[in-house]
């Protein structure tokens, strides 16, 4: 039992519990957009990057502390969201999909060459870690119960989005747009509201994450990123807020046996990488009827 | 009630709707009627907003509407049932009809938290679907009823948007005979609580029940607008439909 209670508050679990929060908190707002609203949405990591910068330059440059850091982070990706989606969300389906990645790539591109600002590949270290109403989260446990309280209102934000009238309308116009639009809704505004929100939870899972590595660069930010947390809202189901949350649970901790099991660490990053492609293949054979539906139109 | 002015529309160089013009009244019923291709369904999309006419008018309570959004037609009454089923087949019954009920509320108030626990509405939901006699299916996927169910759906959940003009379009496709009987029992239930109903249409015997008025459109004009009788004996409704050899 000692025993136990000792792995369980080991740094290495704690780590690992920190990720899973994390990537929670990412995860749920791709599901916003991406499973509730079945918009293809490949800007979702370049709001995470926006918000993680912000955050560490907001820091470092003015030593802001963390609420204003985070709030400031969040704002930043909403602004990025009513940006992008008052071009984007004028393409459909397909297009949208192009476009946000287009997005996605000139933000990796800015992050690697404004050089003055982002440092580009060298990155921005010495983030500090936060510290709120006299309480410090330097040590990581700390820290953990700070991103679980995080996590839980957020998840418990979702829960109530999900179940109410703009998981609905989202819904409603993820299914049938002309239908929901024939009722009275204005279907454009509720696809900009609900990218505005996960642009802005991806804004926050970044500013914890700069908070966390004390340490960002652009790495950290791309597509393969990307298709791990679009990973998570496929294997978990788009739309469904519980399996998405197993599904970050499931994936964010799915590599780490592999730590344990001899073989050359040069290969260890590629066979994670084999290992989620090949979960994500293997999802997307076996629901491909059911993972796009096609939208009705009059 | 509604006025049309000379609609006309176009897809690339292609005329579909050429000059239609007639108005209706508030509290009537209109049966529009046409073969395949004559452009009843383009009508009602120019109608409801979402086909933008190149040249024309339309009046709405007084408003001209040309040119505006298929939510504000709807949020100034303008309702619509869909020829190939408009409901949401993967929410509840209950959830179509929220949908319809909260429709009108800002998106903002819609994040609210309670947003989506608004007893009012559950209970006027409930209301509507005991209308149609489906309150006790208030919890099941809505792509598990039957064509005629889904058709009475979606006239009552347009009803629950507030329209007082309702656009249906072939509310009897893909409907049995015996629920054909429930969904004409139900437009002329919705006839008496004083709504303006457009209906397009192939079964004239079933647009006979209700209608008092029928409207034949032919290669995007109105040929024919007369009373159901009239039309029937009118040589020109022959034309339309097998040509004119056959009338001959």
């Amino acid at each position: 039992m000692g025993a136990v209670l000792e792995f369980l508050s080991s740094e290495y679990v704690v780590h690992l519990a920190i990720l899973v929060c994390m990537y929670l908190i990412l995860a749920q707002g791709l599901n916003l957009t991406f499973g509730l609203g079945r918009l293809f949405n490949l800007a979702h990591v370049a709001s995470f990057a926006i918000g993680a910068y912000t955050t560490a330059l907001l820091s470092v440059e003015t030593g802001a502390g963390f609420a204003k850091c985070v709030m400031a982070s969040m704002l930043t990706c909403g602004l990025f969201a009513v940006l992008l989606g008052g071009i984007s969300l004028r393409l459909t389906q397909d297009y949208f999909a192009i476009g946000t990645l287009a997005f996605s790539s000139v933000v990796s591109s800015l992050l690697i060459n404004w050089k003055s600002v982002t440092r580009g590949v060298l990155g921005i270290p010495g983030i500090p870690r936060p510290e709120l109403f006299g309480y410090d989260f330097y040590n990581n446990s700390n820290f953990l119960v700070l991103i679980f309280l995080v996590a839980l209102i957020v998840q418990a934000g979702f829960y109530l989005l999900h179940r109410g009238a703009f998981g609905r309308a989202l819904r409603g116009q993820a299914e049938y747009e002309d239908a929901l639009q024939a009722l009275g809704r204005d279907t454009g505004l509720v696809r900009n509201m609900s990218f505005l929100i996960s642009s802005a939870t991806a804004g926050l899972a970044g500013s914890f994450f700069a908070y966390y590595l004390n340490y960002i660069d652009p790495s950290s930010f791309s597509l393969t990123e990307m298709i791990f947390v679009l990973t998570i809202v496929v294997v978990g189901r788009p739309g469904s807020l519980w399996g998405v949350s197993a599904g970050t649970i499931f994936l964010v901790l799915l590599p780490e046996p592999l730590r344990f099991v001899e073989i050359n660490s040069a290969y260890l990053g590629p066979a994670r990488q084999l290992l989620q492609a090949l979960i994500l293949f293997g999802v997307v054979f076996f629901n491909r009827r059911t993972l796009f539906p096609p939208q009705r139109e009059v | 009630m509604l006025t049309v002015a000379d609609i006309n529309v176009s897809f690339q160089k292609t005329k579909v709707l050429n000059g239609i013009s007639f108005s209706v009244s508030a509290g009537e019923t209109v049966g529009i009627i046409g073969p395949n291709g004559s452009g009843k369904t383009t009508f009602f999309n120019a109608l409801s907003g979402f086909v933008h006419p190149s040249a024309g008018s339309l009046t709405l309570c007084g408003e001209d509407i040309t040119g505006t959004s298929p939510d504000y037609r709807a949020k100034r009454g303008m309702g619509r049932v869909f020829q190939n089923f408009g409901i949401f087949k993967e929410m509840t019954l209950l959830e179509n009809l929220l949908v319809a009920l909260e429709a009108r509320s800002s998106v903002l108030s819609c994040l609210l938290p309670w947003g989506g626990h608004n007893k009012e509405n559950r209970v006027r939901a409930i209301e509507y679907l005991e209308e149609i006699q489906l309150a006790s299916r208030a919890h099941q996927k809505a792509g598990s009823l039957s064509g005629g169910q889904m058709r009475l759906l979606e006239i009552v959940r347009v009803l629950a948007t507030g329209a007082d003009l309702l656009l249906l379009d072939e509310p009897t496709a893909g409907v049995s005979p015996r629920m054909k009987e429930e969904v004409a029992l139900f437009i002329a239930k919705v006839q008496q609580m004083g709504k303006t109903v457009l209906v397009i249409e192939h079964d004239i015997t079933f647009i006979q029940k209700f209608c008092k008025r029928i409207v034949v459109l032919e290669s995007g004009a109105v040929v024919l607008d007369d009373t159901p009788e009239r039309v029937c004996a009118d040589e020109r409704l022959q034309e339309v439909y097998f040509g004119k050899r056959a009338a001959g």
